[in-house]
């Protein structure tokens, strides 16, 4: 008795883990990874997803290799991706530092900057289509206020991305604020006096000390916002439905449009595939970057 | 995949039965328990005034059968309304009925995803509708749906700012302003009316309204069988041409193209732009936004014909209907004479039924403005029904969209977007 008793309480203790993951493991399964493989096997079939599937083998991912759109449109998410990624945790890291010391009212500042990640992103697209809009935005009224002259900033190709990005910045520096801010407040203070005692300036703290130290918030961020941006949707969709021409036409945009607007689901689930496959070779490309790195350190 | 929708639809019979008991038994149609209500859905979208007009036949329904109880499910646009109806008929729980656009029945028709209505009426019933709607709710010869209203564009004038430049607007069909007077006037309107934009037309995420311009000129997108694509001939190019000149002069807000988000009512309403071409749908809001201003309603510019655009909805009932007898009577009874008659009137649409047609009906809001876009339905060109009506003409859509956003945005030549036009339609019509 005594040994099965023992060997239940060992059991358990093993089990437990397993117990505190399943809801996660559960709904993973049901609505992420079996649907995932549902997207496989339907991009091997042309589906209007109200008639009948017709097998087309590879056809679709043949497809996908010429069409010179979907290539445009990973180009420009590419682009969005460079844009965004880097500057907005440029301007998270800023923001974190600005606000990781002691101000009046500092929650209700940081509260400001992460409010865009917490509002639904359709709200925020629609507030940010508001603001640049060519005849009634704010952005607008302030510039001819200021003496220049309005900007067709969603209407034309050279402005309709760069809008975006901005758009995208006001929304994902606050996730990467709230991040560096946790890393920051983990750096134990002594380094920093050691750094001083040996008579290092501020500057030199904040390249030796505080930017090695952030390093692995920095990669999680780098790989989550490489992520996010590659999936982009919803701002784009309320802000220029990827217009003017293909000028904002991601490759998400894309997907949807095939699965929705012209009842191509086996070719937009090609497409899904696709993009699933690359940002897995980035994040894997990332993720041994830096090992090595942290091997080398 | 028969198999997985016959075993999800069993386990939500089973789940309901262990739920609810008696009602769900019901449902399984045991007659010991036909006492129950059957439960139906209908799902549309629409503005306020269009959902209280639907509210108000589905009470007259249940009210004359109270063994029925409908739910009305409303979604802001057809666009999501799409999305959501076809994503439901994948996983075989589709509303019983459901609202469509006569551009769009096709594509249902065609995976039979709707219920053929011949079964529920009479050989005769479809004689009752104008030709040419009962003609874009037919696949093969059967019918899919049943028409339901109709609607048109015409152009809607700010009265202040025409008066302004010295301007009487066209009293007749026959008087339509010709697209040089079109022009003209919009210029007008820019340069001494005091509008920042000449006009604007509403075709934004719906690139077929580009289409009557170009009947007007002489032209059509597909040869008279629809075998084939033709708009790059003079016509077509020519079209093209004076839409995106509206671009290049400055005359329309550059954010107005086929792609944006932009509200050209809105920007008619406050006062952005002197001239709109849009539909009878916009004048609840104009009545209720534009204050500033007096506006009033005139014909769409002509060229060698007149022509305007083809609007409107029919109701369709899905394969997944549980009681499609039920729900077809339903759409008849949404389709009759007298409710086709209330629900136009009340929303401002305008009716489908030739005896309604040929009535001057007593409209609630604007009838003066309303009897413009009655006289303006007559110049919908039958060959542009038969185009827009094609099964894959959202696929044909899609690519208008791209293209003439191209031309509009990026400057794209004329010539090469209707030969991209033509080339991208002719592989769908293969």
């Amino acid at each position: 008795m005594g040994t099965m008793a023992a060997r239940w309480a060992k059991r358990r203790h093993k089990l437990v883990p397993y117990v505190f993951i399943a809801p996660n493991v559960v709904l993973f399964t049901a609505f992420s990874f079996l649907p995932l493989l549902y997207a496989v096997y339907i991009s091997f079939f042309d589906w209007s997803l109200i008639g009948d599937a017709e097998w087309l083998g590879v056809g679709n991912y043949t497809r996908l290799m010429r069409d010179p759109l979907f290539w445009r449109a990973l180009v420009n998410t590419l682009l969005y991706a460079l844009a965004t990624v880097p500057t907005g945790m440029a301007i998270g890291l800023a923001l974190a530092l600005a606000l990781n010391r002691k101000l009046p009212g500092r929650t209700f500042i940081r509260s400001i900057y992460f409010l865009p990640v917490v509002v639904s992103a359709v709200a925020t697209g629609t507030i940010a289509a508001w603001l640049f809009n060519d005849n009634y935005g704010v952005i607008n009224s302030i510039l001819v206020r200021l003496g220049g002259s309005r900007v067709a900033w969603l209407s034309t190709p050279q402005w309709a991305l760069p809008s975006i990005a901005i758009a995208t910045l006001w929304v994902r520096s606050g996730f990467n604020m709230v991040v560096y801010l946790a890393a920051l407040q983990s750096i134990p203070r002594i380094y920093y006096e050691a750094a001083r005692i040996d008579g290092a300036s501020a500057t030199r703290q904040f390249l030796h000390v505080t930017l090695p130290l952030l390093g692995p918030a920095t990669f999680l961020l780098l790989v989550l916002d490489i992520i996010h941006s590659f999936q982009v949707f919803d701002l784009i969709y309320v802000m220029t439905g990827g217009g003017p021409g293909f000028s904002t036409t991601m490759v998400v945009q894309y997907i949807y449009k095939s699965a929705f607007v012209t009842s191509e689901m086996g070719y937009a689930s090609a497409m899904g595939v696709a993009l699933y496959v690359l940002i897995l070779a980035f994040t894997i490309v990332q993720w041994r970057a830096s090992r090595q790195k942290e091997n080398v350190l | 995949m028969t198999g997985r929708i016959d075993l999800t639809t069993d386990i939500g019979t089973l789940g309901r039965r262990t739920l609810l008991g008696a009602a769900a038994a019901t449902a399984l149609t045991r007659p010991t328990r036909a006492q129950a209500k059957t439960q139906l859905t209908m799902t549309v979208w629409g503005a306020q005034a269009e959902q209280d007009a639907f509210n108000a036949i589905i009470a007259k329904y249940q009210a004359a059968h109270p063994d029925v109880a409908i739910k009305l499910e409303v979604f802001g646009n057809g666009m999501q309304l799409y999305q959501q109806v076809d994503t439901r008929l994948a996983g075989r729980q589709a509303p019983d009925i459901f609202r469509v656009q006569y551009q769009q029945i096709g594509r249902y028709a065609s995976a039979r995803a709707v219920a053929d209505m011949s079964k529920f009426i009479d050989k005769d019933y479809g004689s009752a509708f104008g030709p040419a709607f009962w003609n874009a709710v037919s696949y093969k010869g059967r019918p899919y749906a049943i028409p339901h209203h109709t609607d048109t564009f015409a152009l809607y004038y700010n009265r202040d700012m025409l008066a302004k430049i010295g301007v009487e607007a066209p009293s007749s069909l026959e008087k339509s302003w010709s697209w040089e007077e079109f022009i003209r006037i919009a210029r007008a309107m820019k340069e001494k009316g005091g509008a920042p934009y000449g006009f604007a037309m509403s075709w934004q995420n719906a690139a077929y309204r580009w289409l009557p311009f170009l009947y007007q000129h002489g032209g059509t997108l597909l040869n008279a069988d629809l075998t084939r694509a033709v708009l790059a001939n003079q016509a077509g190019v020519g079209t093209i041409g004076w839409t995106q000149s509206w671009f290049k002069e400055g005359l329309v807000p550059p954010s107005t193209s086929i792609k944006s988000s932009e509200q050209p009512q809105a920007l008619f309403a406050n006062g952005t732009i002197g001239l709109l071409l849009a539909g009878d749908w916009q004048i609840p809001f104009l009545n209720g936004n534009m204050t500033k201003w007096g506006w009033g309603v005139t014909y769409m510019p002509r060229d060698v014909a007149m022509a305007s655009d083809l609007g409107g909805n029919c109701l369709t009932v899905s394969r997944d209907a549980k009681n499609p007898e039920i729900a077809a009577d339903v759409v008849k009874f949404f389709c009759n004479e007298e409710n086709m008659r209330d629900f136009v009137v009340n929303a401002q649409f305008l009716p489908v039924r030739k005896a309604l047609m040929a009535e001057k009906l007593p409209y609630k809001l604007r009838p003066d403005a309303m009897q413009v876009f009655v006289e303006q339905s007559a110049t919908i060109p039958d060959h542009l029904v038969s185009t827009v009506t094609m099964p894959n003409f959202s696929k044909i859509n899609a690519v208008l969209t791209d293209q003439f956003d191209l031309a509009f945005t990026s400057g794209q030549d004329p010539a090469a977007t209707a030969k991209a036009i033509d080339e991208q339609t002719q592989a769908l019509l293969a």
